[in-house]
């Protein structure tokens, strides 16, 4: 096929009103038959629909086009849609190009004459360079059927078991010294009051004894090579400093140690040793020392975990490990940090006692918890009321805009909890009640209907000055009851603050290691926020639970089993399809000048000694064209991203 | 009647055509002037097709890719920043005002930069003028 | 009974967005800053509701709750969407100021009056505005001059005030530095009046100043109100002055690093500082006036419980000093009885509105005997004449 002979079709999406409502599609669809090689012209309401769809199929059997272009959408959006239609109607699908009138265009402009200007711009560009266009066949590569789960709180869990379950082998990760995560921290689960622990527990230890679970806790992943199907993990074993094939779990190097630090896991208001496991139903149930703790690596004596260590688990000698594994997919279910509220002064926390954050009330409450499940105050006694702030560090642009989503359900699921072990007044100070799940709104009646006050504003400052004899000794909470237009001061013994949950503070830094993106909130991006919210923009590599966003339980569970669900297709299919734009050395033209292969970030370019040329490795090759835009001779091509390609169509976006 | 600059932008795919995309779907309003081609990454820019631009009529070039670390290709963002400054030495050279092209770094989630980076550009190459009037050539 | 019914009113909403009210449309209700705002110490103030009217386009110019606001921006500190609230008031007062619905409070229209008329609120007559700086044998200024130092029409004409100004020119000779002032041309700085809502007469003011010190040649202007600080620095930009304003608050505590002035003179007193809204939220200054007070000998700096950011306004901006604000209801009887409750016997300001509000509150309270407010500009110039 020469390109002189190029018939091209070009179709202009109106989108419904969102193109035709600016854009003057039919002067476009003119403008387009005046083209070089235009063969055909066609607009119709939706390309992507099934009718539209099949317009172009039609076209390319009965006119005999050879090129197809469509002005629609983003081709993020629907590039592979048009491709597979070429590619049902025997056009190679590399034969089709995309023009990005919507986003790029009609919704980005006010003025309808300039963006019909500009409409005809894009297409004309997309014209000129699909004349250029070259049919390329997709490549497959083998897939290594293990996966690697990030990560190993209830999402991790959920999808190493789904993926284990399903026949294949997966390393599951986790960088404290046990899997359960934030859910283990919880006591109970809104809006049914299960027990979070029974509901956790099982599946944790189904995670330990899974005999397709490889599980590395007290690990981190270091490095990542590689790409879909074929990904190289470096991972960190940090040194327990416990030998866990002798360790038998007993417990009695924990209460020997003499050393307290604060509890991570109870959020800081319990205690543990310096060697420990995080809770009693830790998985694997194996103690860590931390050195930097430990009273025998800081000053060379203590050993008293030793002298009591039955077994002689203790191995002061371990070291770090770096393992390295090979997987095909790779599943980030790194959770969720929590916001710290001392920033915001006017509320107390930290200076005023008994100002706690969420977390903090829910190790307070939990029967596991430091004290007993006993709701009580900083000296010992029992709160008479208790307020509870919505909001605190989300739906706020000075801190987190976006809304956490859990808070209003475990705000409810505290009141309750409070009601069944005190005699507690609650009052919640909330935006807006958003209880949207399955059984929210009617835990929302329930808990109305146990008496549970309910203040519509945000507290606006929590102060210990008292300026009445009701007042005196308590903290004082102003807020707005908006709905009466008062300003309460609600004198209470304890505030909770429903602080946000908010991204990882190593999410950036795991994002690169993954070669994923962030959203502008933080969290991992999602390759679609609706059509495909586990996927992300790296083939290989999916995401789930709090990483992605805020959610609750129910929703972690099913984004995990999603993205299970989408690495157990690519893995039973046994292949992937990879790039097929990859760079192409002419080696007759070649001058063997050897710029190209210390350019290539993938090491995918060796240079052949005999013939004294270099030569791409199409496994390798990702198709940036880096290697293309260097070479001196110019005789590299960038499949599907030629020079002549590029050229045409900045030519013809200028035209 | 007023100028209406003809700028070309060059947008990686991954991150700032993304970006651009984010623009659209959030509905900032830009100025039209930009037209715009996807790359696999700015590392894949030519200098050529910076110079084919202007002698095709454009007024300014907009070359926008991932932030550093960020590139999906691992360093073509680097690549092509060392490029650019050759790039920019050159047209120097050939007496183009360095106002006429720009290198940003715009991630997929700085919908608002890009619109923000897009309108100073215009502003800026409008008030340069047309770049064939002011000694380029009149391709 | 029948239900009246009540419909939004658009165009009312409109016209408050196009005064300047944009930021309206971001409130999503939370009343966090009526729970913060300090009239609620004192009185009932709704904030959240007459946002939510003039969002609904059902604001009653009439009622005088409108004026109420000082502008203090303890509010927007806080509020998690960002709302300006000080902006979106003065949006609703330029509806009765420039548009001319609803009732202009009487104390307010006659400060209106005296600014149109002979340019200051005070009303007095024009060519008194240098009247302070008889004797003090201070130079013109000429374009030659390095600093147009610009005093405030409290500072000129208030009798309270005007010790500030002096004070202010006596540690500039002291310390060498090459400034003068201009003439009766020059008209009050507006700042207040433009919060208050008069716009059109703010921008005539605005421009009477800017054309004054760019015919003058004026390049640096030194101020000792954070009023005519925040106006000359962040707003006269929009009418096409620019110039590099500097408070004293900075300027001096510069002179003392250098030690260009040397503060020897003791003074054997607990003092507290009352950060004013402009010197403090508008601009962020907390740091310079409290070096400024430590670096007096024999100086005790205490704290009261409101502070920096989270300062108690004195109830004077926004043109509430024009007003009157009934006994029991001003926050400067708060903050006095704030910084006696902490044995301060010196309370120190660095605005004169804040003076001439706590000056007041203090008279009226009985208590002159166990207090003294004081400008930093006078202890500094008391702790350098030794």
């Amino acid at each position: 096929m020469t390109k002189n002979k190029a018939k091209v079709g070009v179709y202009i999406c109106h989108c419904g009103s969102n193109i035709a409502g600016v854009v003057d599609v039919k002067d476009v669809a003119a403008y387009a038959q005046g083209l070089p090689s235009v063969a055909a012209v066609k607009d119709y309401v939706y390309m992507c629909s099934d009718p539209g769809q099949n317009i172009i199929k039609e076209d390319i059997k009965h006119l005999g086009l050879n090129r197809v272009v469509v002005a629609c959408c983003s081709p993020s959006l629907h590039e592979l849609t048009f491709r597979r239609a070429c590619q049902e109607a025997g056009l190679n699908p590399y034969l089709f190009q995309q023009a990005n009138i919507r986003e790029q265009c009609s919704w980005v402009t006010e003025d309808a004459a300039l963006a019909t200007v500009k409409a005809k711009a894009l297409v004309s560009g997309a014209v000129s360079r699909v004349v250029h266009q070259e049919p390329l066949e997709k490549r497959e590569v083998e897939i290594n059927p293990n996966t690697l789960v990030i990560g190993g709180g209830i999402a991790g869990i959920q999808a190493a078991l789904e993926i284990a379950d399903g026949g294949y082998k997966v390393y599951l990760v986790e960088k404290t010294p046990s899997v359960g995560g934030h859910m283990a921290q919880l006591d109970k689960t809104f809006p049914t009051l299960d027990c979070s622990s029974c509901i956790l527990t099982p599946k944790m230890t189904q995670a330990g004894s899974h005999p397709n679970i490889e599980l590395m806790v007290y690990s981190e992943v270091e490095e990542i090579s590689g790409y879909v199907g074929n990904f190289k993990v470096k991972v960190r074993k940090k040194a327990k400093y416990v030998d866990e094939e002798k360790c038998t779990g007993c417990g009695i190097c924990q209460t020997k140690c003499p050393i307290r630090v604060d509890s991570e896991f109870d959020a800081g208001i319990g205690k543990r040793k310096a060697i420990y496991t995080p809770f009693a139903q830790a998985v694997p149930n194996v103690p860590v020392i931390v050195a930097e703790e430990c009273t025998y690596f800081i000053k060379g004596k203590c050993r008293a975990c030793e002298k009591f260590c039955e077994p002689g688990a203790i191995d002061f000698e371990q070291k770090d490990e770096i393992v390295e594994i090979d997987v095909g997919a790779i599943i980030a279910s790194t959770g969720y940090g929590v916001f710290d509220p001392t920033p915001m002064a006017h509320y107390g926390y930290g200076r005023l006692d008994n100002v706690i954050t969420s977390l903090e009330f829910e190790r307070l409450v939990s029967s596991a918890g430091p004290t007993g499940g006993k709701i009580q105050l900083k000296d010992g006694s029992t709160p008479t009321s208790i307020a509870i702030a919505h909001c605190i560090g989300s739906r706020d642009e000075k801190y987190h805009e976006y809304c956490s989503r859990v808070c209003c359900m475990y705000a409810l699921k505290y009141s309750h909890l409070i009601k069944e072990k005190t005699e507690a007044d609650v009052y919640q100070m909330y935006i807006d009640m958003r209880c949207f799940g399955k059984g929210y709104e009617e835990f929302y009646k329930r808990l109305s209907e146990e008496g549970v006050k309910f203040i519509r504003g945000k507290v606006g400052e929590v102060t210990d000055r008292a300026i009445s004899d009701e007042e005196k000794g308590k903290l004082i909470v102003l807020a707005e009851d908006s709905l009466l237009g008062n300003v309460m001061r609600v004198p209470v013994d304890m505030v909770i603050l429903c602080v946000a949950l908010e991204p990882q503070a190593d999410a950036e830094n795991t994002a690169r290691k993954l070669g994923i993106s962030r959203s502008a909130d933080g969290f991992y991006l999602e390759r679609h926020p609706k059509l495909d919210p586990v996927a992300t923009t790296t083939d290989g590599v999916f995401v789930a639970g709090c990483c992605q966003g805020p959610k609750d339980i129910p929703d972690t569970v099913a984004q995990a089993s999603a993205a299970a669900a989408r690495a157990l297709a690519m893995i039973s299919k046994g292949k992937v399809e990879v790039e097929a734009a990859t760079a192409h050395i002419d080696e007759e033209r070649c001058s063997g000048c050897r710029i190209c292969n210390d350019l290539c970030p993938f090491s995918s370019i060796t240079f052949d000694e005999e013939k004294k040329v270099s030569r791409v490795n199409d496994a390798l090759c990702k198709g940036c064209g880096v290697c293309v835009a260097a070479c001196p001779s110019g005789i590299i091509s960038g499949r599907h991203f030629t020079a002549e390609q590029i050229i045409a169509e900045i030519e013809g976006v200028l035209a | 009647m007023s100028f209406e600059p003809k700028i070309l932008g060059v947008l990686c795919k991954w991150c700032s055509y993304a970006g651009a995309d984010l623009a659209g779907t959030s509905r900032k309003k830009y100025a039209p002037n930009v037209r715009v081609v996807r790359v696999n990454c700015t590392g894949r820019v030519e200098p050529t097709f910076v110079l084919k631009a202007f002698e095709k009529g454009a007024d300014g070039v907009l070359i926008a890719g991932c932030h550093p670390g960020d590139c999906h290709y691992l360093e073509g963002n680097y690549k092509a920043l060392r490029r650019f400054q050759l790039l920019k030495k050159m047209l120097a050279q050939m007496g183009i005002d360095d106002g006429r092209v720009r290198l940003e770094w715009i991630s997929a989630s700085e919908g608002e930069r890009f619109a923000v980076v897009v309108n100073e550009m215009t502003e800026r190459v409008r008030k340069l003028g047309p770049f064939a009037k002011n000694g380029g050539s009149n391709g | 009974m029948t239900t009246e019914t009540v419909t939004p009113s658009q165009e009312v909403a409109e016209i408050l967005l196009q005064q300047g009210g944009e930021m309206l449309r971001e409130c999503y209700q939370c009343g966090t800053c009526t729970a913060i705002c300090p009239w609620n110490q004192v009185t009932t103030f709704t904030i959240r509701k007459l946002i939510h009217k003039a969002q609904m386009g059902l604001v009653d110019f009439e009622d005088q709750e409108i004026w109420r606001c000082v502008g203090c921006r303890l509010c927007v500190d806080r509020c998690p969407r960002g709302v300006d609230v000080p902006k979106v008031i003065r949006a609703i007062r330029r509806v009765v100021m420039d548009v001319g619905a609803g009732v202009v409070p009487h104390a307010l229209r006659i400060a209106d009056k005296n600014l149109a008329g002979v340019g200051n609120p005070l009303g007095e007559p024009r060519e008194k505005r240098n009247d302070w700086a008889k004797s003090l044998d201070v130079k013109t200024f000429t374009k030659d001059t390095e600093f147009l130092y610009f005093a405030c029409c409290y500072q000129c004409y208030d009798s309270r005030c005007r010790a500030i100004s002096r004070a202010a020119v006596n540690i500039l000779k002291k310390a060498k530095v090459d400034f003068g002032i201009l003439g009766a041309e020059q008209v009050c700085c507006g700042e207040s009046l433009r919060k208050a809502g008069h716009e059109s007469l703010y921008q005539s003011l605005a421009r009477t100043n800017i054309e004054v010190f760019q015919q003058a040649g004026v390049k640096k202007i030194l101020v000792t109100s954070p009023h005519c600080l925040h106006t000359f620095r962040d707003e006269y930009g929009e009418f096409g002055g620019n110039f590099e304003v500097i408070h004293t608050a900075q300027y001096i505590s510069t002179l003392i690093e250098e030690g260009r002035i040397k503060p020897t003179k003791r003074l054997g007193k607990r003092v507290t500082y009352h950060d004013s809204c402009c010197l403090g939220r508008y601009a962020g200054m907390y740091d310079e006036p409290r070096q400024i007070l430590q670096s007096i000998p024999g100086l005790e700096l205490v704290e009261m419980r409101n502070t920096c950011q989270y300062a108690l306004c004195c109830g004077g901006c926004a043109g509430r000093l024009w007003q009157e604000t009934l006994k029991g209801e001003r926050f400067a009887e708060t903050r006095i009885e704030q910084a006696l409750e902490i044995g301060a016997s010196v309370l120190a300001v660095y605005c004169p509105y804040c003076m001439v509000n706590f000056e007041d509150s203090l008279l009226s309270s009985g208590k002159s005997e166990s207090l003294r407010i004081a400008d930093i500009t006078e202890l500094v110039e008391e702790a350098i004449s030794a």
